[in-house]
């Protein structure tokens, strides 16, 4: 077993890595860069070490320094994280070139499936059935509006070397294309390093179900069952929840087989997430694998008890599995809210600046995998991902009631957050019936507001703040340039 | 002690009586409020309400900003505002909305300049593309009109408030 790993990620996921590790007794490095100096993950490490300025091509996305860094710490594994290098074959290579482990798949497995074109041709010879679209990456517009006027609109923009959303655009008619590539191409180069874009059908309303698998070196493979994922935002998920309520055991057991059949297919070793879509008619299509530990994986931990991070550390290793598919049940329900710094009543903007006040909810089924602290900068530079609240029930009912209640218990001060669109979407209709699909946002909460039932409340402790205050030291506000003025310093007062 | 308070584009006239050492009698309007509060931190504020509109046991947690306090109450936030105080910033000709300026929703970083300081433009053009937390966001020609100038350069951070392009108006 390692003695030292280190963690080339930041925030909440890094802490999330690092608990694991300290559990087991392995000592962990982390890695910061400028605007983490004071960032949770670097704080808790048992080594932090520095990798340069904030950009995350001169830190977290620099292959030799983070090589260097494992060196230098004395590191016999790296654990990527989810996002930046995780999904990169090049520093998987360079850890086999190094000898160090990553722990994660091996370097050919990732490019491979990296390349979401390349997965969906090994899928297409697999008889694992997949989106219609392309299986080739392209730049040229020609040959892409070619390709879009065969496959017919509506038309997804999807980027080759990556996902979380990034680089997606739906295209409607041959006229939006050009523009649309263009930017969906740019977005993907910052975020991957790489501008290759494909096109696919664009499904109507479709479900995102995903079936997290783990496979060892040993060529043992099993699921943990499905994730339901389709409350998205720009493509970026919002909430997530296993079980799904449209699988049922027949569907779970078709579309777990065909998830163990894609990883085998592609050779895959350590955790990793096959992604379907699954259409109004329980019809499921093969979009991609992700390999790597995603942002959701702590609903399949509630529900199964097995600490995924843990597994992919013994995998790497070298361990078998030390249980079967039949060994494998999902007891109730749980649900996960994405907490993000970003404001929902303008666009979903980001929302960066200090956090003033942090009060976490607590209690029995109720877990936040958190990155921030009252006093911390939220950085501009990376994903405004603050938490995640995650919560377990004995059923979908009580976990959404469990959810809602735990939210209002959130408080986040300084940044805008999606709190109280999230107690929303839960409390509505369409989700307590389970209709949950891609669209969902943009069908039932286009143009949302926040409720102001409780705006007179508001006004009274504003009232009792001013006759007891001030308490607070006035912090220089967040985008304001130069010294704080006294409009903002002297606090409101009267005659 | 008298307020006029804004919250959610609604006005509240506010009267409020001390009753007690942390017992108050408010009025919001001609709704009357009882409130026995106590100060628990610097951000949060217990208030026990009884025989007024309301009654109950409420916490409420309060940050300052730049346009007032944002009060949060059960998972849901409320920017409340002076009206008294936003009279004397009006006033002073200071104005927070300023649409017809080249200038970031959010801080942000600039990612491409694809004009130059001459170059005519049409209202709508494309004139600065920046971007934060890997979002990208194209700020656009308001009217048409001539690049004077350019306050900004590729990888800059920039921040609401800055003017990155200025656009002289075609009369």
């Amino acid at each position: 077993m390692f003695k030292k790993i280190l963690v080339a990620n930041r925030g909440e996921i890094a802490l999330r890595v690092m608990r694991t590790c300290q559990e087991m007794g392995i000592a962990c490095v982390a890695v910061y860069s400028d605007a983490d100096q004071k960032a949770l993950h670097t704080l808790r490490a048992d080594q932090a070490i520095y990798l340069g300025a904030s950009e995350p091509v001169a830190s977290y996305l620099d292959i030799e320094k983070i090589i260097a860094a494992a060196k230098d710490a004395g590191a016999e594994a790296i654990h990527p994280g989810y996002g930046f290098l995780s999904e990169n074959a090049g520093l998987a290579r360079r850890c086999e070139e190094e000898r160090l482990v990553f722990i994660g798949p091996p370097s050919r497995v990732i490019q491979a499936l990296g390349d979401k074109t390349v997965a969906r041709e090994i899928m297409l010879g697999s008889g694992v059935p997949i989106i219609p679209g392309m299986v080739r990456a392209e730049s040229v517009l020609q040959i892409l509006t070619e390709e879009a006027g065969r496959i017919g609109y509506p038309i997804l923009i999807k980027a080759a070397a990556g996902g979380g959303g990034k680089g997606m655009r739906v295209v409607h008619t041959e006229n939006e294309l050009a523009d649309a590539c263009r930017q969906a191409a740019s977005e993907a180069a910052a975020a991957f390093g790489s501008n290759a874009i494909y096109l696919e059908k664009y499904l109507k309303s479709p479900r995102h179900v995903e079936f997290q698998i783990l496979a060892d070196s040993h060529g043992n493979i099993v699921h943990l069952l499905e994730r339901e994922c389709s409350i998205q935002s720009r493509y970026q998920k919002v909430i997530e929840e296993t079980p799904s309520p449209a699988v049922t055991p027949e569907l779970r057991a078709a579309m777990g087989q065909s998830a163990v059949d894609a990883a085998r297919a592609s050779g895959y070793v350590n955790a990793g997430t096959v992604e379907f879509l699954l259409d109004a008619d329980g019809k499921y299509y093969f979009m991609e694998v992700n390999t790597r530990l995603q942002v959701e994986h702590p609903i399949t931990e509630m529900i199964t008890g097995i600490d995924i991070v843990q597994q992919q550390i013994r995998i790497a290793a070298g361990e078998p599995l030390g249980f079967t598919q039949s060994d494998v049940t999902g007891r109730g329900h749980a649900i996960e809210c994405r907490i993000y710094g970003e404001d929902p009543e303008n666009g979903f903007m980001p929302s960066p600046g200090t956090i003033t006040c942090l009060q976490e909810p607590s209690g029995p089924g109720i877990r936040n995998d958190c990155g921030i602290y009252a006093g911390f900068d939220v950085p501009v530079e990376y994903d405004p991902i603050l938490s995640k609240l995650v919560v377990w029930a004995a059923d979908r009912n009580q976990a959404i009631a469990r959810m809602k209640n735990a939210l209002s218990q959130y408080v986040i001060l300084g940044i805008k957050t999606p709190v109280a669109f999230l107690m929303d979407v839960l409390a509505s209709e369409p989700f307590q019936e389970g209709k949950t699909c891609t669209d969902f946002i943009a069908t039932h909460f286009e143009g949302w507001r926040q409720k102001t039932d409780e705006a007179d409340l508001a006004v009274l402790a504003y009232i009792i703040d001013e006759i007891t205050g001030p308490r607070r030291p006035q912090a220089n506000i967040a985008g304001t340039t130069g010294p704080a003025t006294p409009w903002q310093t002297m606090g409101s007062w009267r005659l | 002690m008298n307020y006029r308070l804004r919250v959610a584009q609604m006005d509240f006239p506010v009267e409020v009586e001390v009753n007690e050492d942390r017992k108050l009698n408010i009025m919001l309007g001609d709704k009357k409020y009882m409130v026995d509060y106590t100060v628990i931190s610097d951000f949060c504020i217990h208030m026990k309400m009884e025989n007024g509109f309301r009654s109950g046991n409420v916490n409420a947690f309060v940050a300052d900003g730049p346009d007032g306090k944002t009060i949060v109450i059960n998972g849901r936030s409320y920017l409340v505002q002076d009206n008294d105080c936003l009279a004397r910033v009006v006033q002073k000709g200071r104005r927070p909305n300023l649409p017809d300026k080249i200038t970031p929703p959010m801080p942000a970083v600039v990612v491409s300049i694809p004009v130059t300081i001459g170059d005519r433009v049409k209202k709508g053009q494309a004139v600065i593309v920046v971007s934060a937390m890997k979002m990208e966001t194209t700020l656009c020609a308001p009217f048409d009109g001539t690049v004077v100038k350019i306050n900004a350069g590729v990888n800059d951070k920039v921040a609401p408030g800055q003017i990155l392009v200025e656009i002289e108006k075609d009369e």
